[in-house]
């Protein structure tokens, strides 16, 4: 059972649309020994307001952007205290006015390892302490220069932290990280005006600003239900700049704070279904976007 | 757990948060880094090429030189070699900034402020309001780019023709021969008047003329540049002051062209030119809400070349919407949309040159500087590279605007609301293609000036004439009929370019 209730706690994962965002890499239950997993889920997220900057704003030349991902998710348990996780969506996105062609195809397909470092008895309570590093890359050479785009188009590299506490039913999980993306190649020659370049005009290659990115994540695990709610602060780290005319979207500074819930049920078996909301509160170069997400689970 | 393993597992932990925080710098753009040349040529002859603005490069008169042996002088030279042992290393950034070229440098700077100024009004429905601008600031449309690029390029080319006539009147020694080692490559010419002051001094004037706002700014640049040349050991302050001079005259004589060349940014009239066109169904703004098309009445602007054969190229009534011939090529539009590979992606995003960019004619701007670069032309010949190109965009650019702005054949979308754009729509009449008029006449100028580049040119020019095809954004015929323009053009240039006595 411990398993359905590792998994569901992943909706949609580490890589997502430009205006999607991760509820972050993973969670802290490991998987077990020689078991694994496997997810699919589909979501839709969707905003009319983004940010430019941290300005709300609504563009009605682009109207509402809905995004659709199906998400392949699957986790193994290389030994009793280490985790593999591989997952790559599928996405399609589109705006309902103007006309800016919709995007459609695989994004990026990552790959992370889970590592219970620590674990200590605290009476009935565990804490455990937990690290995890990821690489993302492109499967695809999608559009990344583009309000549509799938994603940023980086291959990245994602360490993060994590403390685990659960007693009984309850658990409380807080983790911090830190991605680390790597520069993308544009279509095109970046000629935006920016006085600190000393030769202008000549570069197609542009830095990703890496962020960093807190959760706190708490709730209920039992045999047949988990639910929990979750609270993600993601935090331009480098100097990004803002969107903007000519401006590549790459470049952004990309910041949000969304909060979520998840709840899990188990059907029979090996076979649990899941369901995800969650919605964005503040954010900077970003959608103010609502996700739903359903999925099935399947693993032992 | 055992100890060893904790020991062990705690080590590998601080290693992975220590990774993790390791946060690093980073330029957001990547730059390419130039290299510095020395001149292929000097051409001695430079003062007898024929001029664009000037009768002849003897309309002005550059007073003649303090002779080397005069106390005057020597001072001076001392003041410089003092200079090059005592540099700080601001001027040193100043000389290696400058030291890539003059030409170069302000024709890059102009590119800058034209991507900085080429703006659209953005409108935020959460608010109702448009963002705001400022009303004063200039917009740097297509237009008035290709007019900028090319007053800027002449002004140059003059003051640089009229500072070579004096160079080798006057034959003042290159300070290289008076055991000054400068601190670059630079081209072995008499040093009087001053080359760099020269471009310095009318490229700010004429710079400032369209960016008033950025005034501060310019002259800045403008007296660091005169400065370099002698912290570089290429000048000493009476060639600096008399190359400023004699482009102050060239710039007048330039700005008084601009202020009467009939450019207006007034849209009063567009609605009653829209209603007299002779098409069938007309253009209509696209965006939400509706905005003005920026400069209409562009398309009566002076030419530079003989204004009754440019005349003679402007591109023939485009087929009416009812046509087989317009309804294949909107069809043609349709079907490329629909199947567009990610290669055609690329390619009209690479020539897209929307707003907040140098525009279409800064990108090829660019790419004569690469050419510029690797033939390394001297300060002279690079004004000559830049005023014969931008002449003749300019000129395309208006007969284009003129066609455009009779004709108001709509958009491809504006018929078939499904055919989806890659680029942003541009807000303007399709009818002739901008992209494929400038491209095509760039290409023919700059396929004489660097004729072992032939092929790539050829490559360049295919790809940007049939982006915006890939784009969703021209017919075929557009495209088509703009090529013929662009090409007739860039001939005139090209026969202006073989008789100018430079060889």
């Amino acid at each position: 059972m411990q398993q359905f209730i590792r998994l569901s706690l992943i909706l949609v994962c580490l890589s997502l649309p430009r205006f999607a965002s991760a509820q972050g890499l993973m969670d802290g239950f490991m998987k077990g020994d020689r078991k694994a997993s496997l997810a699919v889920t589909y979501s839709q997220e969707t905003f009319d307001t983004y940010y430019r900057g941290t300005t709300p704003f609504r563009d009605p030349n682009l109207g509402t952007v809905t995004t659709q991902a199906l998400n392949l998710y699957g986790v193994y348990g290389l030994g009793y205290d280490l985790d593999l996780i591989v997952t790559a969506p599928y996405i399609r996105t589109e705006a309902s006015a103007g006309y800016q062609p919709k995007q459609e195809g695989f994004q990026d397909v990552t790959a992370a390892l889970r590592w219970e470092a620590f674990d200590y008895k605290l009476g009935k309570a565990r804490l455990s302490w937990l690290f995890a590093l990821g690489y993302t890359m492109p499967i695809q050479n999608y559009v990344n220069d583009n309000m549509l785009a799938l994603g940023q188009g980086s291959k990245n590299i994602d360490g993060r932290t994590m403390l685990h506490f659960k007693s009984g039913s309850f658990f409380l999980t807080g983790q911090f990280g830190y991605i680390r993306r790597g520069p993308v190649t544009l279509d095109r020659i970046v000629n935006v005006y920016d006085p600190s370049q000393v030769n202008p005009n000549s570069g197609m290659k542009v830095n990703v600003p890496d962020v960093t990115e807190a959760i706190i994540r708490t709730g209920f695990a039992t045999k047949r239900v988990y639910i929990d709610v979750w609270g993600q602060q993601q935090t331009p780290y480098a100097v990004g700049t803002d969107i903007g005319p000519g401006i590549p979207f790459p470049t952004n500074a990309i910041g949000f704070q969304r909060v979520g819930g998840t709840l899990f049920l188990r059907l029979v078996g090996r076979l649990g279904l899941n369901f995800g909301y969650s919605t964005t509160l503040d954010g900077q170069n970003i959608g103010k976007s609502t996700r739903l997400s359903g999925g099935i689970i399947i693993g032992n | 757990m055992t100890y060893t393993s904790t020991v062990r597992n705690l080590c590998l932990s601080l290693l992975l948060v220590g990774a993790g925080l390791t946060g690093c710098k980073e330029n957001t753009i990547s730059e390419g880094v130039l290299p510095y040349f020395e001149p292929a040529t000097i051409d001695p002859d430079g003062g007898t090429w024929r001029t664009v603005l000037l009768s002849s490069a003897s309309a002005i008169s550059v007073p003649a030189p303090t002779a080397i042996t005069s106390d005057a002088y020597q001072t001076e030279l001392t003041s410089v070699k003092n200079g090059i042992l005592t540099s700080t290393p601001d001027q040193n950034t100043a000389v290696n900034y400058w030291g890539q070229g003059g030409v170069v440098r302000w024709n890059q700077i102009a590119r800058q402020l034209v991507a900085k100024y080429n703006t659209a009004p953005v409108y935020n429905d959460a608010t109702g309001q448009y963002l705001t601008v400022d009303p004063s600031a200039p917009v740097a449309s297509l237009p008035f780019a290709t007019r900028l690029y090319a007053l800027l390029s002449a002004a140059q080319y003059d003051a640089l023709v009229v500072a070579w006539r004096a160079k080798y009147q006057y034959n003042r020694p290159s300070l290289n021969r008076q055991n000054i080692v400068t601190r670059l490559p630079v081209a072995d010419v008499p040093s009087y008047p001053s080359e760099g002051a020269a471009i310095a001094e009318a490229s700010a004037q004429i710079l400032t003329y369209f960016f008033p706002n950025e005034a501060t700014y310019i002259k800045a640049k403008a007296t660091e540049h005169k400065q370099s040349q002698l912290w570089a050991g290429i000048n000493v302050a009476s060639d600096v002051k008399a190359g400023e001079t004699l482009a102050a005259a060239v710039a007048a004589v330039a700005l008084n062209r601009a202020r009467t060349d009939r450019f207006t940014t007034s849209t009063d009239s567009w609605a009653t030119m829209k209603a007299k066109a002779p098409y069938d169904v007309t253009w209509q703004s696209l965006e939400i809400p509706s905005r003005l098309p920026v400069v209409p009445l562009a398309g009566r602007v002076k030419t530079w070349f003989d204004s009754t054969t440019v005349a003679q190229l402007s591109p023939a009534a485009p087929p009416l919407t009812n046509t087989t011939a317009f309804q294949t090529a909107l069809a043609e539009v349709r079907a490329t949309a629909d199947s567009r590979t990610r290669d055609q992606w690329a390619t009209a995003d690479y020539w897209n040159d929307g707003l907040a960019t140098y525009t279409v004619a800064g990108h090829w701007n660019l790419i004569a500087e690469q050419l510029i670069q690797e033939d390394r032309q001297n300060e002279l010949r690079s004004a000559r590279t830049y005023a014969l190109l931008n002449r003749a965009l300019h000129d395309v650019t208006t007969t284009g605007w003129q066609a455009k702005y009779t004709y108001f054949v709509p958009r491809p979308a504006q018929l078939d609301a499904k055919i989806k754009t890659s680029v942003l729509m541009p807000n303007t009449p399709a009818y002739v293609s901008d992209h494929a008029a400038t491209s095509a006449a760039a290409n023919t100028i700059l396929t004489y000036l660097f004729p072992a580049e032939t092929t790539w040119l050829k490559k360049q020019s295919d790809d940007a004439i049939i982006a915006t095809l890939y784009a969703g954004t021209q017919y075929r015929f557009s495209i088509d009929a703009g090529v013929q323009l662009g090409t007739g053009v860039g001939t005139l240039a090209t026969n202006w370019g073989k008789a100018d006595g430079a060889k």
